[in-house]
This record gives structure tokens, sequence and C-alpha cells, in this order.
């Protein structure tokens, strides 16, 4: 297969400090991918290293089958700091225009690019104003629109719409998707688990600087079947006979919580409330989200 | 480079240090044509040729040395965050990301920064030259040679300024660069009243001083092939006091000074190449 992103022990030691240790990340051409990780979890170090601020202490990494740093590969790459800041003393158009430059566009299709981008973000009429009169979620879409410039194959998201309304947001999610009918591979480092989860195909955890878990969106979703049920009459034979067949289970009042791990478990569960003389109500099944993964294996919600 | 070269030039016009600069610049040059004006003027009217040849020369060294304090200090706060206020803001991240080599990045803000600081000095020098020149009708010696040497000045602390830049802090760096930049300055008063007393310890303290930070070193030299000339016997003079210069430094200081920018370029493009951001 071939891939747009792949570190092999990829580690970022300061001082005594692990920043990332052992990072092995395989990303397919052409897919979205999440990372994902709790504030200090080594996000943003493995980014910066794949797009050549920070030097690795050891391991190796490969973009668009090139070593790190390599300046033909450059020009196929976007990348949004999470920290945007422009010089705010240009106008958008000449912002545009210098990062155009910086990426070697040139000539006609300078002009031809600018335009497109500025419409991509939703900037158009607006780019003879200066970037210091943007407003911090115009700002990060005149960030997207350099990061597009070149029509990258491989772009770097660090949170994209951290500034955005959820209009934005939406307008976002839009462009990622475009991007991907499109063949760009896009790297999102988000926050927002439901926004990953509505354009990712495959995702990766980070904790500790150590990547946890890396698959595919789907198979995260589908690897626990989460079902609620409502009971009546609940005893504690019912119960036995509930925990027997789940991986996990609570109880709240009437309500049954319980996560299977096949489909055949879902009529044995039925089969266990009646057959013990309680009495089903209801029973639901619940995908398990992606917030619950994130919280199973990095013990924490992030903010 | 030649891009970030024309951003960085065009990036002084966008900076209050330069509208300041420029203010001071000519609210200096005003009073400075000013005194000298009226100077030539009462001397014209009671011509005396003995001070006419010490005084005029004074003015000059006068206006070039307070001149050099103009560009060095414009060389010094305008470029003192060059790397470390982009690391500090975030901005160098986009730049670094792009497909263009940390070397081209320091190399195009050194010379778009030098460029714009040779430029100011030059233009600078050349006021000074002509007001000297044309009020008082001072015979002076090699305007380009000296005009050279001039927006030399500022490229010195320049490349210090941007080595500074790229391995500590902008405030720290401004207080580092400024006292290094005043280690010149007082070594060059040292090695003026040295050699009036025939020091030779404070003679080289001075030349110490002027290889720590050559720009005084370059600014005594100016004074002194301007004004030289031979058999005057008021050469003396001429060039007493501590904006005077005495001797002569040697042709060799302005090489040392070139290989002083070109080492602190280079180091700044090392550290810069090593440096995480």
């Amino acid at each position: 297969m071939d891939f747009a992103i792949e570190t092999i022990n990829l580690t970022k030691k300061y001082g005594s400090k692990a920043g990332c240790t052992d990072v092995c990340l395989r990303v397919p051409r052409g897919q979205i991918f999440g990372f994902l990780g709790p504030n200090g979890a080594g996000k943003s170090t493995l980014v910066k290293m794949l797009v050549g601020l920070l030097y690795p202490t050891s391991g190796q990494a490969k973009l668009l089958g090139y070593p790190l740093n390599n300046i033909k590969i450059k020009k196929k790459l976007g990348f949004l700091p999470e920290n945007f800041r422009y010089h705010d003393w240009l106008t958008c158009h000449q912002l545009l225009e210098f990062h155009s430059k910086l990426y070697g566009i040139n000539g006609p299709e300078r002009n031809k690019r600018i335009s497109a981008v500025l419409e991509t973000v939703g900037l158009a009429g607006k780019e003879h104003q200066k970037i210091r009169t943007f407003s911090k979620g115009m700002q990060q879409r005149a960030g997207l629109a350099c990061a597009l410039l070149p029509d990258p194959e491989l772009i770097f998201l660090d949170e994209p719409t951290s500034a955005l309304d959820p209009l934005g947001r939406l307008e976002v999610r839009r462009i990622l998707l475009q991007l991907k009918a499109r063949g760009t591979t896009v790297f999102l480092n988000s926050h927002l688990l439901s926004e990953v989860e509505m354009v990712c195909d495959t995702v990766a955890f980070i904790k500790d600087g150590r990547i946890i878990r890396q698959d595919s969106l789907e198979h995260i979703q589908s690897s626990e079947i989460k079902m609620e049920l409502t009971i009546g009459k609940i005893n504690d034979t019912v119960k036995q006979a509930l925990s027997n067949i789940a991986l996990s289970s609570y109880i709240e009042g009437d309500i049954v919580t319980a996560f299977v791990n096949s489909e055949d478990d879902i009529p044995r569960l039925a089969e266990a409330v009646i057959n013990n003389g309680a009495q089903l109500y209801e029973m639901t099944r619940k995908r398990s989200s992606l917030e619950e993964t994130f919280i199973e294996l990095t013990g924490g919600v992030d903010n | 480079m030649l891009t970030i070269l024309k951003f960085t030039f065009k990036e002084h016009f966008s900076k209050k240090v330069l509208l300041f600069s420029l203010i001071l610049a000519a609210i200096f040059l005003g009073l400075y044509g000013l005194g000298v004006h009226f100077a030539a003027k009462d001397l014209a009217r009671n011509p005396n040729p003995m001070i006419a040849d010490v005084l005029f020369p004074q003015l000059l060294s006068l206006g070039l040395y307070f001149g050099g304090f103009i560009v060095s200090f414009l060389a010094i706060f305008s470029t003192v965050g060059a790397v470390s206020s982009e690391i500090e803001n975030g901005i160098i991240q986009t730049i670094i990301a792009k497909p263009v080599r940390r070397s081209e990045i320091i190399t195009g803000k050194f010379l778009g920064n030098g460029l714009f600081l040779a430029l100011y000095a030059f233009l600078f020098f050349l006021t000074v030259y002509f007001t000297i020149r044309l009020q008082t009708g001072l015979e002076l010696n090699g305007l380009w040679k000296a005009a050279a040497l001039f927006a030399l000045q500022p490229v010195t602390l320049l490349a210090v300024t941007l080595f500074g830049s790229t391995i500590i802090s902008t405030i720290a760096n401004g207080v580092v660069v400024f006292t290094i930049y005043m280690v010149g300055v007082i070594g060059g008063m040292v090695e003026q009243i040295a050699w009036l007393i025939n020091n030779v310890t404070l003679q080289k303290a001075g030349i110490i001083a002027s290889l720590i930070m050559p720009a005084d070193a370059l600014y005594r030299k100016i004074v002194n092939s301007l004004l030289h000339t031979t058999g005057n016997p008021v050469t003396a003079l001429q060039q007493m006091g501590p904006f005077g210069s005495m001797v002569e430094p040697s042709i060799w200081m302005v090489i040392y000074s070139i290989f002083y920018v070109l080492l602190f370029v280079g180091l700044a493009v090392y550290s810069f190449n090593k440096r995480d951001i």
C-alpha cells in the first residue's frame, strides 16, 4: 500500500522529557486521518516533526515516500499550525502572494490559485482587507487558504476549526471532504471528536507520547456494540444473566446499558431478561462513539 | 531566498521604528544643518582660518558620530527580533513548513535588512557630507570609500543582532547587542585617549574592544580618511576629542569587519539550522 505518512519509531525528547516515543504510524494516501489525544500528549510535537519544525531525536519518517524536510516534497504539503499567526500588516491578497512565492507558484498560475483558495475558504471579496482587521475566525480561514495554495497532496491541519463558529466548522468539513475527493491526504489534529467522527477514515490515539491505538473509524465504532435495555421487575438473576453475556454493563434505575462484542449476543440479552422473569419494554442498539473510546483509551476527556 | 529578501526589505516600511527613526533623523539633520549654517556664516563674517580649520572638521566628526548612533540604533532595534519574535509569535512556523531552506530564510533576512540599513546609512552620510561640504567649503577626501564604510557600520551590528536573534529571546538579544555596541563605542573613546597620552595598555584595550565590535573603528577610519591631508599642520588638532581619530585604523580592520559580518551570518545560519521551533 502507498502511504502518505509513514513513521518508524519516531521519537522526540526534550532533554529528559519525552515529547513522542517510538511513534509508528501509517497513513494511507487519500484518507482523512484523525489524530487524537489529551493536551500535552504529543500531538503537536509529532506534527511539528513531520513538517520540519522539530528535529526527531531518533527514528525515521517519510512523507509521500520521501524523507522529512525534502524541499521538493514540501511543495506538495500544506500546513495550518495550531497557533496560527500571519504578517498582520499585509492584506489577505498580499499574504497569499507571499506564501505563493514561497511555494514557487509564479506567473498567471499564482493569481489563479489565490482566487481559487479565497473562494474555497469563503474570503472572496475580503482579499484587500488587512489581516489585522480580520476576526480570529477569518484569520484561521486565511491560514487555511495559505495551506491550500499549492493544491497539496498532503495537508496537516492542527485544530483547523478552533476559532470558527458552527457554520465555519461545517464549511471546513465540506472543504476536507472536497480535498479527500480530489485524492488529498488530510492529517487532522482536532479536539473536536464529533468532527473527527464525521469526516475521518482512520484515527490514532496518542497518550504520553505513545500511540496507543490506530484503527479505521468504522472498526473502532463497530468493535463493541452498545445496547440499552429498559427493563421492568429486574432481579438479581437477570442481572447475573446479563453480566454473563455482556463484556461490561451498568444499571441506572430501569435502564441497563450493556456492551457486547457480537451481533449474536443481542438476542441472547433479550432472552436473559425474559427467561428470568423480568419484562423487556425497550431494547435499543447504540453506536459506540469515538468519545467513549477516547475516554477509555486516554482516561479522560480533553478540553 | 529572493522572496524573503524582498519581503524583509519591504517589511521595514511597515514598522513604526522606521517612522520614528526618520522623524528623529530629520530633527537631528535639521538642527545639525542649522548649526553648521550659522557657524559657517559667522566665520564668513569674521574670517579666522585657524578656527575654521579646527571647527569645521569637528562639526563633520560630530555629525557622523551621532549620525552613526542613529543608524546603529535603527540597525539594532529594527532587527532585534528578526528571528526570535517570529518564533515567539509563531509566524516562522508557516515559513519553515514551506519549500524554503532555513539557510535561505536567514540569508534572505540578512540581505533584506542589510540592504535597507546600508541604504539608510548611505543617504544619511551623504546628507551630513554635503551639509558640511556645501556650507563650509571644507575639502574632504574619498567620498565613496567613506560612504561605503559608513554603510558597513550598521551591517556589522545587524550580523551580531541576527545571530543573537536565532539563539535568545528578543528582549535578551536587545540588551546583549546594545551592550556589545557600547563596548565598541567606549573602546573607541578609550583608544582615542590612549593615543593622546600615549598609553600602550589603553591602546590595546581599545583595539580589543574594536575586535569585539568593529563599528566604532570603522567610524574612526571614515573620519580619518575624510580629513587626512598630507602636510596639514592642524590635522592633530582636527582629530582631537572623543569624536576624532588620532590614528587611522588600518585596512585590516575593514577586512576584519567584513569577515566579522560573514562569521556572524554563518553562525546565525548554523544555529537556526540546528534549532527546534
